[in-house]
């Protein structure tokens, strides 16, 4: 069943496949699609998918650009200002082509609530935007859960042969879903913060990180990521805060706790104009580290962000 | 020219404070600053580069060799203001490593900033 899109429509399939031999029929179809329309084209999917990709194209994909997810989309938070905006963004003028595989086997419990709320909101990043991106889904070996989000997140589902709209869809409802509860750790060294004590609270998160064995450069990350939170509360989440730093499963976990309530779902992931004075705290640290969580609500907000140790 | 000497809170009793010290660079076009650029002391170090900004002509400097920490929001002062000039750059010498990193970050191969690395 094929529909005709409008120039301007964002197209977000979700791909359900079943083994190496169907990703690669249907992820090379796809590119070779773009390849006759002329649309500039990225890959971004776990490694030994692009070595499938990449044997199945041959030198037809000599002009896409392929990128390995585990890396660059580590963290979920980064891949829509990083990855896809910063792909479509850098092809303005027609339609750009993207093969994105967020969530692979392999991905953690702690990591898959912010995953599916990427999915989630990558429909209200783009919309209106003549993108296309279509999303793998590894039915034989991702939960089942994983797989009726994925019918939740994505207007369109794409199943053998079969293409149709998701009667299910309805991304605001998983975004809200996954906005769960953070439970303090009772491991966690914890400090108040006020405005005044913006410094101070600095520099006991970098001397909690040092404990833990951070060094160089991602303790310079860890110091600006906790500079920007703890900001943040100070500017918008009440005028102050509490700072928890604490090691759980090989990480260095460090959260902020405030009054605010974060009411701008992509907070975080819109790409700033260069000129632009504000908007760049929550995505420096969804850039520099490998997870961000975050839960919000009447009650106040909670941002946590991991950093592998 | 304006006041020489734009200083932010006063020295610091308490390690927890933060203080930024603004002076002219003896001999060149430009500042040296001294403390750190976070939240707190923001209000004095965007007034020193509005100033930095208003007598720059080709090639200004900003010594930040004993500036221990700069936020987001004080390198993109910095950068809107680098965006800002009619012409020429501003070379920004020994600064701390978070302020190359947030300018590849956002900014990446502005002509306008030059960075001497520390």
């Amino acid at each position: 069943m094929s529909t005709m899109t409008p120039d301007d429509a964002f197209v977000h399939p979700a791909l359900f496949y079943r083994g190496e031999e169907e990703y690669t029929r249907q992820t090379v179809a796809f590119l070779r699609a773009g390849l006759a329309a002329g649309e500039p084209m990225a890959v971004a999917v776990p490694g030994p998918n692009l070595e499938l990709i990449r044997a199945g194209l041959g030198t037809d994909g000599d002009g896409i650009l392929f990128l390995d997810m585990t890396d660059v989309g580590r963290n979920p938070g980064r891949i829509i200002p990083r990855v896809l905006r910063g792909f479509a963004d850098a092809h303005p003028g027609g339609r750009v082509r993207i093969i994105g595989e967020p969530i692979w086997a392999g991905r953690s419990a702690v990591e898959y609530p912010a995953c599916a709320q990427h999915e989630a909101l990558i429909n209200v990043a783009f919309e209106g935007r003549a993108v296309t991106i279509l999303c793998p889904y590894d039915e034989a070996r991702l939960d089942p859960q994983v797989i009726a989000d994925a019918r939740i997140t994505h207007p369109t589902l794409i199943d053998g042969d079969r293409e149709e709209t998701s009667h299910a869809y309805d991304w605001e409802a998983v975004v809200a879903r996954y906005n769960e509860a953070l439970p303090a750790s009772p491991e966690a060294a914890v400090v108040s913060f006020g405005s005044q004590d913006l410094p101070a609270v600095r520099r006991f998160a970098v001397a909690q990180a040092e404990r833990l064995g951070v060094a160089g450069r991602r303790l310079q990350d860890m110091e600006l990521a906790a500079a920007e939170l703890t900001t943040n509360s100070v500017l918008h989440g009440g005028g102050n805060g509490t700072l928890a730093v604490w090691a759980e499963a090989g990480h260095l976990v460090c959260e902020v706790r405030d009054a605010g309530r974060l009411s701008d779902p992509l907070a975080g992931r819109r790409p700033p104009r260069p000129g632009q004075i504000g908007g760049r705290g929550l995505m420096l640290v969804h850039y520099v580290t490998d997870l961000v969580r975050v839960h919000t609500g009447d009650a106040g907000t909670t941002v946590r962000f991991y950093l592998s140790l | 020219m304006g006041d020489p000497h734009v200083s932010g809170e006063p020295a610091p009793a308490s390690p927890g404070r933060a203080a930024l010290e603004v002076s002219p660079l003896p001999g060149r076009c430009g500042i040296r600053a001294s403390g750190e650029i976070s939240e707190t002391t923001r209000p004095y170090w965007e007034e020193a580069l509005s100033r930095l900004a208003g007598q720059h002509s080709g090639v200004s400097y900003l010594e930040l060799s004993d500036v221990a920490f700069v936020d987001v929001a004080g390198v993109t002062a910095l950068a809107v203001t680098a965006l800002g000039l009619p012409e020429g750059r501003v070379v920004v010498e020994h600064p701390p490593p978070h302020l190359p990193r947030v300018l590849e970050m956002f900014w990446p191969s502005l002509p306008q900033i030059e960075v001497t690395p520390r």
